[in-house]
């Protein structure tokens, strides 16, 4: 009867699939408490399943008002270029919330790139 | 509404699995006014299930003295609701006892 650790999050990550394609469709439909609870109860057996929350639904909740982001919805996306650590502001039009995504790496990245053709010139 | 290609909840794991979105029938119950409700599974607590019939109302149904019948893709699988008691996230891990020792 022993369930491995394995398959347990493989039925975890599904759960959460599961939860949070309602929790969209609660939405939606204006059920907000509904869509709170569905988006909690994902979260509840990401923690104890210890599986990382999918990326594809991560950067679509507000974890301060738990409400399902739908990007140019509820949310506003904009790309921030700020000199000590450029990021992507995803801003929840329901509480006023910004969750932000470093890109540092990205815009390492672009610099060296003109660097390069600078040289080549 | 949800794509089924391989399906995701078995007979085998519909125990540690989602319950909430699939449709549901009560075939025995210890309360004669809850046998035959059918609808959808909306929320789910450690001793009840919430379900909301076709007409929109919804029930709170106690787990462990209910026989569900699931709608699993085209199939039908028979739960018995004593094994369906704990906490959402607690059945994920929950170790089940041999019911049928054959
Ligand atoms: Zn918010």
């Amino acid at each position: 009867m022993g369930y491995s650790k394995r398959r347990i999050k493989k039925i975890a990550l599904e759960r959460i699939d599961i939860l949070m394609n309602l929790a969209e469709e609660a939405y939606r439909k204006g059920e907000l408490d509904r869509m709170r609870r569905y988006i909690e109860l994902s979260r509840r057996i990401a923690m104890k399943a210890r599986v990382s929350f999918p990326k594809k639904w991560k950067r679509r909740i507000c974890k301060k008002c738990l409400t399902v982001l739908i990007y140019g919805e509820n949310c506003k996306v904009r790309t921030v270029s700020d000199k000590n650590c450029p990021h992507v502001a995803i801003k929840c039009l329901n509480c006023g919330n910004v969750i932000k995504i470093p890109m540092v790496r990205e815009k390492k990245l672009k610099r060296k790139l003109k660097r390069m053709k600078k040289e080549d010139k | 509404m949800r794509s089924d290609d391989a399906p995701m909840i078995t007979p085998q794991n519909i125990l540690r699995h989602e319950l909430i979105g699939l449709d549901v029938e009560i075939l025995e119950a210890s309360n004669p006014s809850l046998v035959g409700i059918k609808g959808r599974v909306v929320d789910e607590t450690r001793n009840t299930l919430v379900i909301e019939k076709y007409d929109g109302r919804e029930v709170v149904v106690p787990k462990d003295v209910a026989v569900f019948k699931f709608k699993l893709g085209d199939k039908y699988v028979k739960v018995i609701g004593s094994l369906l008691i704990g906490r959402p996230e607690d059945r994920l891990k929950k170790k089940i006892k041999n019911i049928y020792p054959y």
